[in-house]
């Protein structure tokens, strides 16, 4: 046991002395806190402002178009304005507002129709809320062109504009804007159905097309509701059935009664298996490689020969098993206590914010991921699936490496293991759709599988047959390959030149 | 102490239809330097494995320190194996610790130990350097401290010398002598007669796969008829008739070795040249050497074994 324990220290020692080791402990943290924030961040800074023209020859739909766009954009800035609320420490007028209200409710529930009585039409201005920056613009038509002229000459005009030859006078956060888009309303549009009479919407990149597309709704809305009048519709029958929405509320049966919403938690509680499944597979793989590498360095070395007259083949394996085990098992460790850490530190900022009196939806994630982490199987059960299966792969790399003499004739192995390997990947995004349908039942049957799929089913409460027996056929899997790598590791190791064929090792492991 | 501290008994190794080592057998008594001889592929390699029980003989018994296995008994004995490699990002002292502490050391001897050794066979000042930053030759002296830092009984040398610059030679002949001093068993294999001739007690060749000679260095002279070299520009044949002369056999343009019957004193030889007016140019009455002994019993089988 003692030289088992020698032979691992080292394994260890020495994969902990690679750059590679720490980089991939603090790597991950850093990916998860800028994966988090990316998206906000983009949202904030990313897209600068794009700016448009609206040239319409009707003068009867733009101002719908403009009514509409402003309102949408005041919603945004209204919401933004909530959220600003809720932050900590509450913005003073706000607050204020709220006590002289004289309710206790939370900042979330900022009454904004009683803010905006309260406040007039200033009550978008609160000191220290910026408000989102739009992401569109409207722009007067640029000088020297006559709306009223025919569409040819006027978009023949536009075109410099639109390929950025010319700029629009310079702005605040943009010294030269360019017109990103134009768009241009034809006389006699609306009226049939002509072709000829369409909008005509102008920009150099199409990728973008969510103006394109809410001025579309808009105008269909127009036209539909311009279509009813002349059938003879009550204007107010069709705003009430306009605001007539389908009401959902996702429910799930397997939650408590009362507490049947769907949440984010439950989401989370749905996919995270995915992510340990990616986490499970990453670390298996990162493991296995060092172990190959190593030992294809004591092969091609000769040091094997020196090992193997101090320590018995068996030792030397599982020395190097456990070796191996230990960095992966540290790597994993780090990376759970940094995603817990983070959890618990954000959850305990935003609980003491909310003992302040501000709940923040975003704030429940941190308390979301620490329950999914108390609440169920996912980390005794990735702990135990990261063990079992490290075994099995680990030594079917180790028997690997023992085979061949340079990491050349490894390739040449590892090309099938790799597919092998690729398969839950595959998986993955299918087996939370249908945790215990066909697929995922047949495939947590597979030995070389069982981790990954069980690991992906585990919230969606397999049978427990499921559960049990592919766990005993994983650890009877596991017995299998260390007797039979072992018996071919043991033999393998010493030999050099060309790799075995296939035949050569199974009668390796009928007989010693 | 009496038993010896390694015996092999009609050892055979077969890979296949291969017989690497055929019958084998050899006693190696404690306390000595005991030379293991042979040409390339004469199954050198394939014997000091079997008997470190790395590979198991296809028959015959071996045994270890009195031990049929040198497993049983793997920490009484170092080895160091043909090809030479070390764990190139570790240190000197921490791979002489390392494998000190497969051999049963705790891990602060096994430090103490390694650097100990490294001072007294001056690589001190390497001690903490990586072994990728040594040079060959000084990461081979570590892997041979490696394989006596827990002072074993039996020592296994696979071709130690080979790779090492005069120097380090020497050193390395310090280091086997210093065992033997103590008391230690060196057995090591070379295809390099000059260090066998210095440093052996006794000594076994083999040939493909066979054992060809076992004995001491007189012994293994003994194999060879008494000799006497000589240059002349003259003709040497009137030698023939010489009581004592047993052969006269041509080394080259104007060399010649006279073979002489047992005992027979070659000062004889020198008297019969002056009186037979043959001019020498040398005179050379030296015993033969193990090199000659080597090319003799193994010369044509190992050309053989080359052109296989």
């Amino acid at each position: 046991m003692r030289y088992i324990w020698l032979v691992g220290l080292r394994e260890f020692l020495e994969n902990a002395r690679t750059k590679g080791f720490w980089i991939g402990i603090f790597l991950f943290p850093v990916i998860i806190l800028v994966s988090g924030a990316l998206p906000i961040l983009l949202a904030k800074k990313g897209i600068s402002t794009r700016h448009y023209v609206v040239i319409d020859q009707t003068g009867e739909f733009a101002p719908k178009v403009r009514t509409e766009l402003g309102r949408q954009r005041t919603t945004e800035v209204e919401d933004a304005l909530h959220d600003f609320a809720r932050r900590d420490p509450a913005p003073r007028e706000l607050a204020r507002f709220i006590r002289a209200s004289g309710s206790n409710q939370p900042l979330s529930r900022l009454d904004l129709d009683g803010w905006k009585r309260h406040a007039g039409s200033n009550y978008l201005t609160v000191s220290g809320f910026n408000p989102p920056r739009a992401a569109w613009l409207e722009v007067p038509v640029p000088k020297g062109i006559h709306p009223s002229n025919d569409v040819p000459s006027i978009e023949a005009q536009l075109r410099p504009w639109l390929r950025g030859e010319f700029t629009l006078p310079p702005s605040e956060a943009n010294p030269s804007p360019k017109l990103f888009a134009a768009v241009i309303i034809p006389r006699g549009y609306g009226v049939g159905t002509n072709e000829s009479a369409s909008l005509r919407y102008w920009a150099e990149n199409t990728a973008d097309t969510s103006l394109r597309d809410s001025i579309q709704r808009q105008l269909s809305d127009e036209l539909r509701r311009r279509e009813y009048r002349s059938l003879g519709v009550d204007p107010a029958i069709i705003a009430r059935v306009e605001a007539r929405r389908a009401p959902i509320t996702d429910l799930n049966p397997r939650k408590a009664e009362g507490e049947e919403k769907v949440g984010m938690a439950d989401r989370l509680r749905q996919w995270a298996p995915s992510f340990f499944v990616y986490l499970l597979w990453v670390s298996i793989f990162a493991v296995s490689q060092m172990l190959l590498n190593s030992v294809i360095e004591e092969k091609s070395n000769r040091i094997i020969e020196v090992l193997l007259s101090s320590v018995t083949p068996g030792e030397l394996m599982l020395g190097k098993l456990l070796g191996v085990a230990m960095t992966g098992g540290i790597m994993m460790t780090a990376w759970f206590g940094s995603i817990i850490g983070m959890a618990l530190v954000q959850a305990r900022i935003f609980s003491s914010a909310a003992a302040a009196g501000a709940v923040n939806p975003a704030a429940s994630l941190p308390t979301d991921v620490l329950s999914l982490f108390q609440s169920t199987w996912l980390l005794p059960g990735f702990a135990a699936y990261f063990i079992l299966g490290y075994i099995a792969y680990a030594t079917i790399f180790l028997t690997i490496g023992s085979l061949c003499n340079t990491l050349k004739d490894a390739q040449n192995f590892m090309g099938p293991v790799m597919l092998v390997l690729m398969v839950p990947l595959f998986l993955m995004p299918f087996i939370p759709r249908d945790p215990n349908g066909p697929i995922a039942t047949i495939f947590s049957w597979i030995p070389l599988y069982t981790p990954f799929v069980m690991m992906n089913r585990i919230t969606g409460s397999p049978p427990i047959f499921d559960v049990i027996g592919t766990g005993i056929v994983l650890v009877g899997f596991d017995i299998l390959i260390l007797w039979g790598c072992g018996r071919i590791f043991r033999l393998a190791i010493l030999r050099t030149g060309q790799p075995p064929r296939i035949i050569e090792l199974f009668r390796w492991l009928r007989n010693r | 102490m009496s038993e010896p501290a390694l015996e092999l008994r009609n050892v055979s190794k077969y890979y296949g239809e291969f017989c690497a080592v055929n019958d084998l057998s050899l006693t190696v008594p404690r306390g000595c330097i005991y030379g293991f001889l042979g040409p390339n592929g004469a199954g050198k390699t394939t014997s000091l494995r079997m008997i470190l029980d790395i590979l198991r003989p296809s028959s015959g018994t071996i045994s270890v320190l009195g031990s049929p296995s040198a497993l049983a008994v793997r920490h009484r004995i170092g080895y160091l194996p043909e090809e030479k490699g070390l764990y190139k990002k570790m240190k000197a002292w921490a791979v002489i610790a390392y494998f000190a502490g497969l051999k049963g050391l705790s891990s602060g001897d096994a430090r103490r130990r390694a650097f100990e050794l490294l001072e007294r066979y001056g690589l001190k000042d390497f001690a903490q350097a990586k072994t990728e930053a040594l040079s060959k030759g000084m990461g081979q002296k570590v892997q041979v401290l490696a394989s006596i830092a827990h002072d074993p009984e039996l020592v296994i040398l696979d071709e130690p010398f080979s790779g090492l610059d005069p120097v380090n030679q020497g050193v390395l002949e310090e280091i086997v002598t210093d065992l033997r001093a103590r008391g230690r068993t060196v057995l090591f294999s070379t295809h390099v007669m000059a260090h066998a001739e210095r440093l052996c007690d006794r000594l076994v060749i083999i040939g493909g796969g066979r054992r060809l000679f076992d004995g001491t260095m007189t012994e293994a002279r003994r194999t060879l008829p008494h000799r006497v070299r000589l240059h002349t520009d003259d003709d040497p044949a009137p030698l023939r008739g010489v009581p004592g002369v047993t052969g006269l056999i041509s080394d080259g343009p104007g060399a010649w070795q006279v073979e002489l019957s047992e005992g027979a004193d070659p000062q004889l030889v020198l008297r019969a040249c002056f009186e037979r007016a043959i001019r020498l140019r040398t005179f050379n009455a030296a015993e033969p050497s193990l090199h000659d002994v080597f090319m003799k019993l193994v010369g044509p089988s190992a050309r053989e074994a080359s052109f296989r």
